[in-house]
C-alpha cells in the first residue's frame, strides 16, 4: 500500500487509539499492593475509625468530647453525649483542638535561649541530657524562690502542681486574664460554697442576668446554652422570660426579651433596688424569713426612685418611666417562679464588683431559688479527699506582688504552663519590664507554642497537647452532682515532634530531687489510675465494674465518672442580716485615670467569643470564626454607637485611637445602634507580639491588646483586676482599613425603617 | 493485485471496524475468563516468601491472629510487621532460606519500612464485601442449613478457619497463596451463593 499522507495519518490515529485503550485496560504498578504497616495499634486498621472519649482543654470549662481517630490520626472532635455538663454539645473552641495537634508552629523540641531576652531567639537542644539537666539544676538552685504559673488547674493536675511547688519550696498560682475570683468570693460569701454553682435554666421561668455573657463566654456557655434552649423551646412548658442587664449588647443580651443597658458598675445598686421592691410589696417566696435576711434594714436607700438615674436608666430605654419599669421588673421576677438571678462578667469587674455580685446572688434567697429546681444548684466537692475541685487563681494583687518579687530578685525562677501573663496582664503592671531587667531570673516554659511570655524564656520544654496526653478534671461548675472527667491520649505526636508530658516531667524531676515522699508516682498515668481505683472503692456512681481494671477501662470508655445521687446542698441558710451586710458594702464604682470628663467614654472590654482572653489566638479556626454579633474576624474592633460615630465623624473601618491614662491602642471602628452612646467596647484576645503568624501578622491598627490600656484598679475585697473600670478618650487617626466581617451592608437600623410587611412576604394558603 | 481505487476506502473502513470489534471481543473474553483481568490464577511474586504451611498447618496459628480484622470489619487486613515480630523477635527459622526471609521482616521493622504485599484476591472497586458478615453467617449455629460457594450443602457449622476456605481454598496448606483452583469470584457466583442460602440479593447489598 502506498504510504500517502492520508494513510499515514489514519494509521497513526488508529495506533494512538489502540495504545491508549490498551494502557487503560492495564493495571498500574502498585494497584494490587496491600501494605503491612510497621506498627499496628488497634486504631491503625485501614478504613476503620475509632472514637475515644476525652476532655477538651481549649477553654476552662473542660467539656467532654469524643475524638474520631483513623489510622492513628485524630480527624474530628464532637461532644460526648454521656458527659453530664455538655451532654453531647460542644463549643466551637473545642473543635480547634485538632488545630493545636497539627499546628505548623508547634515547638518541635526543647529549646534554649540564644539571644537577648525578648529577642525570641532559641537554639534546639535535646531532652537528655541538656533539657532535663538544665531544669534539674534550676530547680535545685532556685526552687525555693520559684513561682509556677499555670492555667487554672483542678483534679489530679491541680494536686500535682501544688504538691510539686510545695516540695521544692516554691509557690503555685493559676492564671486567668479575666479571673473569676470575684464571682467565687461572692458565691462563698452569699451561699457559703467553695465551688461555683450551676444554674437550672432548663426549669426556670425567669432569668435575670447582670453582665454575665453566659451564652457565649461566661464560665460554662455550652452547658448554659443547652439549658437556655429548653428554657425557650422545651416541650410541655411555657416559654420563659429573660432580662439581661448589661452595659454591652452581648450575644446573651441579643437573646434576651429585654436588654437594659446599665451604666457600668451600678448593677449591685439595681439588684438591691429590686430587692427593696420585693420586700416592700411582700413578694418574697413563701417561707423566706425577710426579717432575718434584711437584719432590720428595709433597703430604703435603694428605692428605685434613688437608683435609676445613677444607674443610667432613662425613660427612653424603659418604656417611658424608669422607676415603674424597675418596679415591674421586680414584680415579674418575684412572681414568675422559679426565677434565677445570675451575675458575672463586667458586673463583677468594677471596683465595687464584689458588692454587685453579692447583691445579685442574694436576690435568689428572696425568690426561694437557692438549691431549688429552676434556680441555683449548689455543687458538691471533690469525690477524693485531697484532690481539688476548684482552681486556685491569682488576683491582680498576687500578680502585682510577684512582679515586685521578680524586680527585687526575691523570685528568680518562673515555671510557666498554659499561661501567658505578659500578654494577659495590664501593661501598666510592667511585668515585661520587670522580667527584662531581672538579671538573675530564669524562666522555664512548658508551652507547646511560642507566646509573649515564652518568648522571654531561657528554656522551653514543649508539652504534649491535650489529645496526646493524660488528664482529668472535676467540672466547675458541675451539673449539681459529683463528677469527674478523664482525658486520655488518643494519638501519638507526629514523627517530627518531640514533646514530653508536663506532669510526667514534674514527676521525673520529683524523683531526681528526692521528693518521692510527697510525689510517689512514677508517671501521671499511674497517679490517675490510683484516683480511678479510689473511685472504684467508693462503690457508687455511673461506672459498674467487678474489678479495678474493668472500672479503669470503662471509665476511659465513658469519658468520666459521676454520681447523680451525690448532690450539693439542697438548702442553704442565709446568714442573718445578709442584705444589710451587703448594703453596707455599697459603693460607687471607681473610674480613676482620666476621670469622668464628658468627652470620655466607659471602656467595657469583653471576652472574645472564640479567642477568649487570647491564649488560643494562634489557632486560625478561632481567628476566622466570626463574632456572633459583629461578624468581625481576625481584627480588634471597637463597638461604637452609630450616633456617637456620626458625631465623631467615624465610619466603619476607620482606625480609632483609644487612650486611657496608661497608654493607647488602636482598633477598627464598628458602628452599631446596639452600643450604648457612652460606652466603647473592645474584645480581649488579639495583639500578641510573639508566636505563630496567625496571632501576630497584623499591624497594631488591626490587632491590639486592650489589656495594654486598662487601669490597674482592683476589685475591693478580692484584689482582682477591675477590667471594666477604665474610662478612655478616643480620637481619629485618619487611617482606615477594610473591616474583616461576614455581615452584609444592610444594617439593622436601615431594615428597621422598612415596614415589616415589606420584608416578610406571606403566601396565601391557596397559593402555597 | 492492487485493489481498485473505489474499493480501497471500503477495505480501510472494514479493517478499522474489524480491529475495534476484535479488541472489544478480546477484552470481553479476558474479563469473563479471568478475575481480575490479567494474571488471575497465578501466585504473584511476594516481597517476603511467607509459607502459610508453616504457620497454619504446622503451628496451628489461627487465621484471625494475623488477619485481625476479619471477624470485625470489612477488610481482613494483612498483619503489621510488628505482629510478625511478636514471634520472630525470638524465632529464627529452621533453614537458611527461612532465616533470610525472617531477616527481611526484622529489617522492615528496624527501618520503619512497610511491606508491600501483592494482593491475591480482588473484587472490583464497585463491590463492597464485608468479611465479618460472611464469617458471622457461616459460623452461626442457629442457622440449620448452609450452602457453600458452589452450592454444596455444608455438613456442619464451620469454624472461622473452615469458613475462610469456602472462598479462599485451603490456604493453610499452600506455600504460596493463590486463588482457589477453578473458583470463580464473579457476580454470578455471589448471587448463586446468596440465593442458595436465602440471604438478600438486592443490588445495594453488594454494590456501592
Amino acid at each position: 500500500m502506498k504510504l500517502t499522507r492520508r494513510n499515514f495519518l489514519a494509521w497513526a490515529g488508529l495506533g494512538a487509539v489502540g495504545a491508549v485503550a490498551c494502557e487503560g485496560f492495564g493495571i498500574r504498578e502498585g494497584e494490587l499492593n496491600i501494605q503491612s504497616p510497621v506498627q499496628l495499634p488497634e486504631d491503625l486498621v485501614r478504613g476503620k475509625d475509632n472514637w475515644y472519649a476525652s476532655l477538651c482543654r481549649t477553654c476552662p470549662s473542660c467539656e467532654g468530647i469524643v475524638i474520631r481517630v483513623m489510622e492513628g490520626r485524630a480527624k474530628m472532635i464532637q461532644g460526648n453525649p454521656f458527659y453530664p455538663t455538655n451532654q453531647g454539645k460542644i463549643h466551637a473552641r473545642c473543635e480547634s483542638g485538632l488545630q493545636s495537634l497539627y499546628h505548623p508552629d508547634r515547638i518541635s523540641s526543647p529549646m534554649q535561649r540564644s539571644g537577648a531576652r525578648s529577642s525570641a531567639q532559641f537554639l534546639p537542644i535535646s531532652w537528655q541530657p541538656n533539657g532535663m539537666d538544665l531544669l534539674q539544676t534550676a530547680l535545685q538552685e532556685r526552687g525555693r524562690s520559684s513561682v509556677m504559673i499555670t492555667e487554672p488547674l483542678r483534679g489530679h493536675m491541680g494536686l500535682l502542681a501544688s504538691r510539686f511547688s510545695s516540695a521544692i519550696g516554691g509557690e503555685h498560682l493559676g492564671f486567668e486574664s479575666i479571673d473569676n475570683n470575684t464571682y467565687r468570693a461572692a458565691v462563698k460569701s452569699v451561699y457559703g460554697q467553695d465551688s461555683m454553682p450551676d444554674f437550672d435554666l432548663e426549669n426556670s421561668q425567669f432569668i435575670l442576668s447582670f453582665g454575665a455573657d453566659f451564652l457565649s463566654t461566661w464560665v460554662s456557655p455550652t452547658r448554659f446554652n443547652r439549658g437556655y434552649g429548653e428554657f425557650r423551646q422545651g416541650e410541655h412548658r411555657k416559654r420563659g422570660m429573660f432580662y439581661q442587664i448589661d452595659s454591652r449588647f452581648s450575644m446573651t443580651a441579643a437573646n434576651a426579651d429585654k436588654w437594659l443597658p446599665i451604666k457600668p458598675g451600678w448593677e449591685g445598686h439595681l439588684a438591691l433596688s429590686l430587692a427593696q421592691v420585693i420586700i416592700a410589696e411582700g413578694l418574697q417566696a413563701p417561707g423566706v424569713d425577710v426579717a432575718s435576711l434584711t437584719g432590720g434594714d428595709n433597703l430604703d436607700n435603694f428605692r428605685p426612685e434613688l437608683i435609676v438615674e445613677k444607674a443610667g436608666l432613662t425613660a427612653e430605654m424603659t418604656d417611658g418611666n424608669a422607676v415603674e419599669f424597675v418596679k415591674n421588673l421586680a414584680r415579674s421576677f418575684a412572681t414568675s417562679r422559679p426565677a434565677v438571678a445570675i451575675g458575672g462578667g463586667s458586673a463583677g469587674a468594677s471596683s465595687n464588683g464584689l458588692f454587685n455580685l453579692e447583691a445579685i446572688y442574694a436576690l435568689n434567697y428572696l425568690v426561694g431559688s437557692v438549691g431549688e429546681e429552676g434556680g441555683v444548684k449548689l455543687n458538691p466537692g471533690s469525690p477524693w479527699t485531697d484532690v481539688p475541685s476548684s482552681s486556685k487563681v491569682g488576683s491582680l494583687e498576687d500578680w502585682t506582688r510577684i512582679t515586685e518579687q521578680i524586680r527585687s530578685g526575691q523570685t528568680n525562677l518562673l515555671l510557666l504552663h498554659g499561661a501567658d501573663p505578659v500578654h494577659g496582664l495590664p501593661d501598666s503592671l510592667h511585668l515585661r519590664n520587670a522580667i527584662e531587667q531581672a538579671d538573675d531570673l530564669m524562666i522555664v516554659s512548658f508551652s507547646p507554642f511560642l507566646d509573649d511570655t515564652s518568648a522571654m524564656a531561657d528554656l522551653i520544654l514543649p508539652d504534649r497537647v491535650s489529645l496526646e496526653d493524660w488528664g482529668d478534671d472535676i467540672s466547675e461548675p458541675g451539673p449539681g452532682f459529683q463528677m469527674v472527667g478523664f482525658q486520655q491520649p488518643v494519638v501519638n505526636p507526629l514523627g517530627d515532634l518531640d514533646p514530653l508530658s508536663f506532669p510526667d516531667v514534674l514527676l521525673t524531676m520529683a524523683q531526681e530531687l528526692g521528693k518521692e515522699s510527697q510525689l510517689p508516682w512514677s508517671n501521671f498515668k499511674n497517679m490517675l489510675r490510683e484516683g480511678s481505683d479510689a473511685l472504684f472503692e467508693l462503690n457508687r456512681g455511673s461506672i459498674e465494674a467487678s474489678s479495678a481494671e474493668e472500672f479503669w477501662n470503662n471509665l476511659l470508655k465513658r469519658g468520666g465518672w459521676w454520681d447523680e445521687n451525690s448532690t450539693g446542698s439542697k438548702y442553704v441558710q442565709p446568714t442573718a442580716g445578709l442584705l444589710k451586710s451587703i448594703a453596707g458594702k455599697a459603693s460607687d464604682p471607681d473610674f480613676s485615670g482620666i476621670g469622668m470628663d464628658t468627652d470620655s467614654f466607659y471602656l467595657v472590654p469583653f471576652a472574645h467569643n472564640t479567642l477568649m482572653d487570647g491564649y488560643n489566638s494562634h489557632l486560625p479556626w478561632l481567628q476566622s470564626a466570626p463574632d456572633p454579633l459583629s461578624t468581625v474576624t481576625w481584627q480588634t474592633w471597637v463597638e461604637v454607637n452609630d450616633q456617637t460615630a456620626d458625631r465623631l465623624e467615624l465610619k466603619e473601618g476607620d482606625i480609632l485611637r483609644i487612650e486611657s491614662s496608661k497608654d493607647f491602642i488602636k482598633a477598627v471602628v464598628y458602628p452599631t445602634p446596639a452600643a450604648p452612646p457612652n460606652v466603647m467596647s473592645v474584645p480581649f484576645g488579639q495583639g500578641r507580639k510573639h508566636g505563630s503568624d496567625y496571632a501576630t501578622d497584623r499591624s497594631s491598627n488591626e490587632s491590639s491588646n486592650v489589656m495594654d490600656i486598662l487601669e490597674t484598679t482592683q476589685v475591693e475585697g478580692t484584689g482582682s483586676l477591675a477590667w471594666a473600670g477604665t474610662r478612655v478618650k478616643v480620637s481619629k487617626t485618619g487611617e482606615s482599613v477594610s473591616i474583616s466581617k461576614l455581615e452584609g451592608d444592610a444594617r439593622a437600623v436601615e431594615i428597621g425603617l422598612t415596614p415589616a410587611e415589606d420584608i416578610i412576604k406571606t403566601i396565601a394558603p391557596e397559593n402555597a | 493485485m492492487m485493489p481498485s481505487r473505489k474499493l480501497l476506502p471500503l477495505m480501510v473502513a472494514g479493517g478499522v471496524v474489524t480491529v475495534i470489534m476484535g479488541f472489544v471481543l478480546v477484552v470481553l473474553l479476558i474479563s469473563w475468563f479471568s478475575n481480575p483481568p490479567f494474571g488471575l490464577g497465578n501466585a504473584p511474586a511476594q516481597p517476603v516468601a511467607f509459607p502459610h504451611t508453616v504457620h497454619v498447618a504446622d503451628n496451628n496459628i489461627q487465621c484471625e491472629f494475623c488477619h485481625r480484622n476479619v471477624t470485625k470489619g470489612a477488610s481482613a487486613t494483612v498483619p503489621a510487621v510488628e505482629t510478625c515480630l511478636f514471634c520472630h523477635q525470638n524465632i529464627d527459622g529452621g533453614s537458611a532460606d527461612s532465616q533470610v526471609e525472617i531477616q527481611k521482616v526484622r529489617d522492615a521493622f528496624d527501618t520503619d519500612t512497610p511491606i508491600n504485599w501483592e494482593r491475591v484476591h480482588r473484587l472490583p472497586d464497585h463491590v463492597r464485601f464485608i468479611h465479618e458478615a460472611h464469617i458471622r453467617y457461616f459460623t452461626d449455629d442457629d442457622i440449620p442449613v448452609k450452602y457453600g460457594i458452589n452450592g454444596e450443602e455444608l455438613a456442619e457449622t464451620p469454624d472461622v478457619a473452615l469458613t475462610c476456605t469456602i472462598c479462599h481454598g485451603d490456604v493453610g496448606n499452600k506455600v504460596e497463596v493463590q486463588p482457589k483452583t477453578g473458583q470463580s469470584l464473579k457476580m454470578g457466583t455471589c448471587l448463586d451463593c446468596h440465593r442458595n442460602n436465602s440471604v438478600p440479593t438486592d443490588c445495594t447489598v453488594c454494590h456501592k
